[in-house]
């Protein structure tokens, strides 16, 4: 029976204690900020709303849901696991989203995809993602309006939010992203052609980059914390670049370049905050490692070929479903065992 | 070398040793009283030999080996048995501590069946934790080749300081504790394992390596890591052997001992002296002399901390052995045993107890310091699901039960308490499943010692028959030709199988010191008895040949 607890202990040597769940949520929290930071200074103050919203309504359907189940309420919503999904699809969101959609998404991401499992540590599916793709299929026209780089206060932003925006004007708001802008460029067009015609509005690619970057930032604090392990992000970028680069060497003139996916779309905020979420993810390295890589993958094969621009919550989504076969298959050699493998039914271990 | 290998996982835990290795190893005062219960090793508890009201000496024997896996017990002071229970024994002092010691041996001229026994009647058992009767230990030579010794001198776990102590002042004489066992199990090569946490015990050793030794001794300094002291972790870590899962050092070769251990082997066989003390580590923020002890088995672990300065009020819990493995005191008027090698009177704020328990978020932490690479988050699902099956397919058995995963838990599950309470029920189970084989047992047993009793009679009567002297030709006329053959075929298959049977006894207590031994143990006594019967009948007939032979 183990009386010392790396939490308990101070003289422990830091570098290798890891931080208990709350905190851990926290520092996850607290490395999303100079994402979000970013894109409110590129997208406006509706990246704000958003996350504020969503997480407010984490808080409270989770509450809610404790109440019904009969739950701790408090301890449990100390964890912050529900303010965590609440920033997680908040930053996903178009900016400025209205609040029932946001609502509905967070009902599916806490409510269904997490509490309906049996809460935190038992949920399949990573629920921000559920919640994400759930408004994807559901809302299209509102999941597509993600306006292009404006200033930090736009005129309409209570209306949006309010939803009382009349729906004429929801298609002045819209701008194509990257991705979507390259995905719908047409069989016809060269990628060098596209990119010449300058398809974007002014300094989208550019906003782009730099909130991949300042994901960058949060995912580096996160590894260097020890709140996550190398492996997801990792394996997933590595399988990203690699499938991309074998598409864009075999043809540059419809492939986007490996450059071009990592740094557009969620690509870099999905590998660091959306794809480590542990409890939905494989447990073991050579599971995460699998893990990672099927999303990296799955991430270039949807868009490139799929009817989505982006594709980090699908890839995560179908990785989620293979986690329990990951975890049977990649358990490691315990130390004096022959085989990996767990031992046969009814085999003496 | 010796970091060339590695063992997979590990944590850093805080050391806290300056507390308990500053100050020198010295006697504890001899305790009044002392208090010696009859299980203070793995396997059969001893069976008392005294009644109260005995005279003892230190080192008298008052309880006896009891079946094979079983220990010795020996009085630690001298003074009168006070109380004799199913369970214990007390002696009250007489403050004389009058010594009655075995013959010494002079280890290098006598024979191993010599040492062995001696290791037997002293009641040597392993001085680490274990508590596994060193006798027995020793006959593994007689199913495997040994070609390493190593002497696990890691002491890894934070506080306990009672090896690198032990090192500091004996170290010849551990070394030649060690060269007996060498000489015992036939090993060419002794490997020590000492952690670099220890400057002073490795300078020691150092020392006493200059000293020609028979077997060649290496000193092997590894890097500070818990649980390094683990035997298959540093088998691996010395040796790069893997002991298979389920199996013992000995399948790869190799013997582990602790250097207290070998130190109680070289009293036990140069001194004739039994294992009556030991050396314990006294330490905690809840004491204000910690140390090391030379203490008297049976010693008050009361009077022991009291001695030591204990800071009652301060006092949060005692914890025997170390702070990831070992177990918290329900009271303190416990006695010392021959596994008692540390006693952690901590305070409140020094070991705090865990937070509460949140769900497990599958982090993946535990498995990372895992050191025997298992899925530590996935066993705890089984467990607390009671999913048996998939317990033993994730190799729950294999758990050595460090600690380590408790200790990095960031919703500090107690993982090995689950473990601990799958690990048990599973072995009723076992027995439960084994019930039909056990009364078969029971009865083989019951027709074995009918049989033997049967022969003692027939034997009785023939001897009565040969002092009669009888003329020989009715003897030869009333029994028919004996089957000598026959009767030693059957006395060797029953040799044989008291050897098989003493083998897996031996096997399975130390593959699992916590399974239960009673059915193993009633196989064997069936072998024994038959080889008894055997052996009368051999002789019997034997005698009776003789008699035809010569009328």
């Amino acid at each position: 029976m183990s009386m010392m607890h790396a939490s308990g202990v101070k003289d422990a040597m830091t570098a290798t204690a890891v931080p208990p769940t709350a905190s851990l949520m926290r520092w996850v929290i607290a490395a999303t900020l100079p994402g979000i930071a970013t894109m409110s200074y590129f997208f406006g103050l509706g990246v704000i709303s958003n996350v504020l919203l969503a997480a407010a309504f984490g808080i409270a359907l989770e509450a809610a849901v404790l109440r019904l189940r009969k739950r701790p309420i408090r301890v449990t919503l100390n964890d912050s696991s529900a303010l965590l999904t609440g920033v997680l699809l908040g930053t996903s969101l178009p900016p400025a989203s209205p609040w029932w959609l946001v609502g509905v998404g967070m009902i599916a991401a806490i409510v269904v995809a997490k509490q309906l499992y049996g809460g935190l540590g038992h949920n399949p599916f990573n629920p921000a993602m559920v919640g994400y793709a759930l408004l994807l299929v559901s809302f299209p026209t509102y999941m597509t309006l993600w306006a292009p780089p404006q200033e930090m206060l736009p005129n309409d932003l209570w209306a949006q939010i309010t939803g009382t925006l009349p729906t004429a004007q929801l298609d002045s708001l819209s701008g194509a992203t990257p991705l979507d802008a390259f995905k719908h460029k047409g069989d016809a067009v060269l990628a060098s052609e596209f990119w010449a015609a300058n398809p974007l509005p002014n300094g989208t690619l550019t906003a782009w980059r730099w909130v991949a970057l300042a994901w960058l930032v949060g995912g580096v604090v996160l590894l260097a914390k020890r709140i996550i392990s190398w492996h997801i992000p990792i394996a997933m970028l590595g399988s990203l670049v690699l499938l991309d680069t074998l598409f864009y060497l075999s043809d540059p003139s419809h492939f986007a370049s490996p450059l071009f996916h990592l740094l557009t779309g969620a690509t870099l905020f999905g590998a660091f905050f959306i794809a480590t979420d542990p409890v939905s993810a494989a447990t073991s390295q050579r599971g995460k490692l699998i893990y990672g890589a099927g999303i990296g993958a799955l991430v270039i094969i949807i868009r490139t070929f799929g009817g989505y621009p982006d594709a980090v919550a699908f890839a995560v989504l179908l990785m989620n479903l293979c986690v329990p076969l990951l975890d049977i298959y990649s358990v490691p050699r315990p130390t004096g065992q022959q085989k990996a493998s767990p031992g046969k039914p009814g085999e003496q271990p | 070398m010796s970091n060339a290998f590695d063992f997979p996982g590990g944590i850093y835990p805080p050391e806290r040793k300056q507390r308990s290795n500053q100050s020198a190893l010295i006697e504890a005062p001899l305790p009044r009283r002392v208090t010696l219960p009859l299980q203070q090793h793995s396997g059969q508890p001893a069976k008392p030999c005294v009644a109260q009201g005995n005279a003892v000496k230190v080192g008298s024997v008052i309880a006896k080996r009891e079946g094979m896996v079983s220990s010795a017990l020996h009085a630690s002071i001298s003074g009168t048995v006070s109380e004799v229970s199913t369970t214990q024994i007390s002696i009250e002092g007489d403050g004389q501590d009058e010594w009655l010691r075995l013959p010494p041996l002079v280890w290098q001229n006598v024979e191993p069946h010599a040492l062995l026994e001696r290791l037997n009647e002293s009641g040597i058992v392993g001085l680490g934790g274990a508590g596994f009767p060193t006798h027995i230990k020793a006959r593994v030579v007689e199913q495997h080749t040994i070609h390493t010794l190593v002497i696990n001198a890691a002491e890894c776990e934070p506080y306990i300081t009672a090896d690198d102590l032990t090192l500091r002042h004996y170290a010849n004489e551990v070394l030649e504790g060690a060269q007996i066992i060498a000489k015992l199990c036939g090993a060419q090569h002794i490997v020590i394992g000492i952690e670099d946490n220890k400057p002073e015990a490795i300078d020691a050793l150092k020392q006493a390596l200059t000293n020609s030794q028979p077997v060649p001794v290496e000193l092997a300094v590894i890097a500070t890591r818990y649980p390094s002291g683990g035997e298959r972790q540093l088998i691996k870590k010395l040796l790069d052997l893997n002991v298979p899962s389920g199996g013992l050092p000995a399948d790869v070769g190799v013997l582990c001992h602790n250097p207290g251990t070998l130190l109680a082997i070289l009293h036990a066989v140069r001194d004739g002296q039994p294992l009556v003390s030991r050396v314990v580590t006294l330490t905690g923020e809840a004491i204000t002399q910690p140390g090391n002890r030379w203490v008297r088995l049976g010693t008050s672990v009361r009077e022991l901390l009291e001695q030591a300065g204990l800071n009652t009020p301060e006092l949060h819990q005692v914890i025997q052995g170390g702070p990831m493995m070992g177990t918290p005191l329900l009271t303190l008027d416990t006695p010392v045993t021959k596994l008692t090698n540390c006693l952690i009177a901590a305070t409140l704020e020094e070991l705090p107890p865990p937070p509460a328990e949140s769900p497990c978020i599958r982090c993946g932490e535990c498995e990372s310091v895992c050191p025997v690479a298992l899925l530590p988050q996935q066993l705890h699902w089984y467990a607390r699901a009671q999913d048996d099956a998939k317990l033993e397919r994730y190799h729950l058995f294999d758990c050595i039960e460090c600690g380590a995963c408790s200790y990095v838990c960031p919703s500090h599950i107690p993982l090995v308490v689950d473990y601990r309470e799958a690990k048990s029920r599973l072995r009723l189970q076992r027995i439960e499943t084994a019930k039909a084989e056990h009364a078969k047992h029971r009865f083989e047993f019951r027709q074995a010692r009918l049989a033997r009793e049967e022969a003692e009679k027939q034997a009785r009567k023939q001897a009565r028959q040969a002092q009669q002297r009888r003329p020989s030709n009715t003897a030869a006329t009333n029994s028919e030709k004996v089957d000598l053959r026959g009767l030693r075929i059957a006395h060797a298959a029953a040799k044989a199988s008291v050897k098989k049977a003493e083998k897996t006894l031996a096997r399975v207590a130390q593959e699992d010191p916590k399974q239960s031994l009673d059915d193993l143990e009633m196989q064997l006594a069936t072998a024994q008895e038959n080889l008894k019967a055997a052996e009368l009948q051999l002789a019997q007939a034997r005698e009776q040949q003789s008699n035809e032979e010569s009328p």
